[in-house]
């Protein structure tokens, strides 16, 4: 079980990951989704203890990664797979991963038939071509037999050979009960691998939902559509509930993330009169695509803003 | 899958395992070995050299001169094979992303650091220190009025030593704060070796003065008597350096992202 609480990354420029909360559950494959530079190996290596939060925190198995004795007991990860030293053979690789733990050399022969590595393992990696390094760093992942494992992009550059074994591999370790992390900027990869879906953009949650609800269109970003003679009113008092509010060409408000109730209910406490009141659901997969397409339409901001378009 | 309670391990044996981890990480790169080969030829090499050298020239015998200065010359050139492959240890993992899955392994910083520090320094010292003692036996076959007691062998050692591990913890930190290759590389040899020779080398007292406050002047002090400077002096240089460098370092790598 991995948490994710309030998890913020803020660089210089660009706040990669912007309080972010959600469960990865045991027993799954958990897809997480999202456009390039959303903010999810940022994430993923917060989890993992390697770039400090600006705010929030991260937990693997109830503890924070970076204060374990055994992690590779707790989670193992592969984020890069080039983030190797070219010069030591793969196995050699293996070994100080496993002298970290106490691990023994059997084990690491274990992981090294188990991802299909064989006699290459005995080669320097400077010569692997990318499948191989990703195999590599699949087996340094499933060396101390972790409760979760945390996958950046796996399937990135295989071909489709590699791209089906990896599924079969994460199916596999989730019906064993172990709790996986999967993530991929192509929702087309989630569909046929992934459980429940993570989707981010620019390093906010956009859905946290099973793949059922999502191809349902369900569990998707809600929009209300209201009109209503006092506009500026009814916005301003949309706002100051942290919504995200846009007008329509039509002289309506579009109101993001919310219910007809609790629009109505705004209005009401405004003293607005309400005209009409509609939800309008939109799939998250077109929210997804929309997300990639445009990145500039789905402007995302701390604070509530009216976007005129 | 099996849910197992783990039982922690305490920091000690988190450290033991660590430690042999960089042992063995330092063992299976050849960068390791091609450095303990030029280490080997420099000690032993200029210690000969140096030793044929005197040989020629004429030696009092009413006052013997011990065979020691032989390992403290090779060592005085040497010791920067030995640093390079401590300095190695830390940036190369910067160089190749290699410290991700290295925190992965061993997230809590604190303990990666003190054994990336002890595992290379341990072994410049416990190498640099041997190949002197070899210069140092050779240097009494070439030149036979030579002499070598045991008491000066093992002063002359630990002050190889004292110099080798001001040198690797050195070398280690500004790896660590540094995190490139060239960088680190080029502000060694610029701290322990250029600054120290060239500084003195204008003849202008403040330059002379300034390089003086170089760990590399305490370290040619402690190894070879010069320039001038008390034993304090060149023991608070060499210990001074290495603990701001490793302060630094340690600042860099547990406070900073992975990199
Ligand atoms: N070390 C860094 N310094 C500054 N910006 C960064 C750094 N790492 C990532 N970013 C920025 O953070 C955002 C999220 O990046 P990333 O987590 O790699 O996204 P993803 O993995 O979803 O493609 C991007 O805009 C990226 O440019
Ligand atoms: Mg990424």
């Amino acid at each position: 079980m991995i948490q994710v609480r309030g998890l913020t990354k803020q660089y210089a420029a660009v706040c990669a990951v912007d309080d972010l909360t959600f469960d990865v559950l045991p027993g799954k494959v958990t897809g997480f989704l999202g456009p390039n530079g959303a903010g999810k190996s940022t994430t993923m290596r917060m989890i993992l203890g390697l770039d400090k939060p600006t705010a929030g925190s991260a937990l693997v198995g109830g503890r924070p990664f970076a204060r374990l004795g055994e992690p590779l007991r707790a989670a193992g990860a592969l984020l890069d797979a080039q983030a190797v030293h070219p010069g030591r053979s793969g196995r050699d690789h293996l070994r100080v991963a496993a002298r970290t733990h106490g691990i023994p050399v059997r084990r690491v022969d274990e992981v090294i038939d188990q991802v299909g590595l064989g006699p290459a393992a005995r080669r320097r990696v400077r010569g692997y071509s990318l499948g191989m390094r990703q195999r590599l760093g699949i087996a340094t992942a499933l060396l101390g037999d972790p409760a979760a494992l945390l996958f950046d992009e796996p399937m990135n550059g295989l071909d489709l050979d590699g791209v089906r074994w990896i599924r079969r591999l994460v199916r596999e370790l989730a019906d064993d009960g172990r709790t996986v992390l999967l993530s991929s900027h192509l929702m087309s990869e989630m569909e046929q691998t992934a459980d429940h879906l993570v989707i981010i953009g620019r390093g906010r949650l956009i859905a946290d939902a099973s793949i059922q609800e999502v191809m349902r269109g369900e569990g998707a970003a809600r929009k209300v559509r209201v009109r209503t003679p006092s506009t500026d009113q009814l916005a301003g008092a949309l706002l100051r509930m942290r919504l995200r509010v846009h007008p329509t060409d039509d002289g309506e408000l579009l109101v993001e993330g919310a219910s007809a109730e609790t629009v109505g209910d705004v209005a009401l406490e405004a003293g607005v009169a309400v005209h009409r009141l509609a939800e309008e659901h939109t799939s998250l997969e077109q929210v997804y695509l929309d997300l990639t397409g445009d990145s500039v339409q789905y402007k995302v901001s701390g604070t509530p803003e009216l976007v005129r378009r | 899958m099996t849910a197992v309670a783990v039982q922690e391990p305490g920091t000690l044996a988190v450290f033991t395992r660590a430690a042999a981890a960089e042992w063995l990480r330092l063992r299976t790169v050849r960068t390791t070995w091609w450095c303990l080969l030029a280490a080997a030829v420099t000690i032993v090499g200029l210690g000969v050299i140096a030793a044929a050298d005197d040989a020629q020239g004429p030696v009092g015998p009413g006052n013997p001169l011990p065979s020691t200065f032989a390992g403290e010359y090779g060592v005085m050139l040497g010791q920067f094979a030995l640093l390079v492959l401590a300095l190695l240890a830390v940036t190369q993992e910067y160089a190749t992303g290699a410290i991700g899955p290295t925190l992965q392994w061993t997230p809590r910083r604190g303990v990666l650091l003190a054994a990336r520090v002890a595992v290379p320094a341990v072994v410049a010292t416990v190498v640099g220190v041997s190949l002197a003692l070899i210069a140092d036996v050779l240097a009494l076959l070439v030149d036979p009025d030579l002499t070598l007691s045991l008491a000066d062998a093992a002063d002359s050692l630990a002050r190889i030593a004292a110099v080798l591990v001001a040198g690797s913890v050195l070398a280690v930190g500004l790896g660590f704060f540094l995190r490139s290759t060239a960088g680190a590389l080029a502000t060694v040899f610029l701290l322990q070796l250029v600054l120290p020779f060239l500084l003195p080398a204008f003849g202008v007292q403040w330059m002379a003065d300034l390089g003086e406050l170089l760990p590399g002047s305490g370290a040619i002090w402690t190894l070879l008597r010069e320039p001038e400077m008390t034993a304090t002096q060149a023991t608070a240089l060499l210990v001074g350096w290495s603990g701001v460098a490793l302060a630094a370092g340690g600042w860099s790598l547990l406070r900073r992202d992975a990199g």
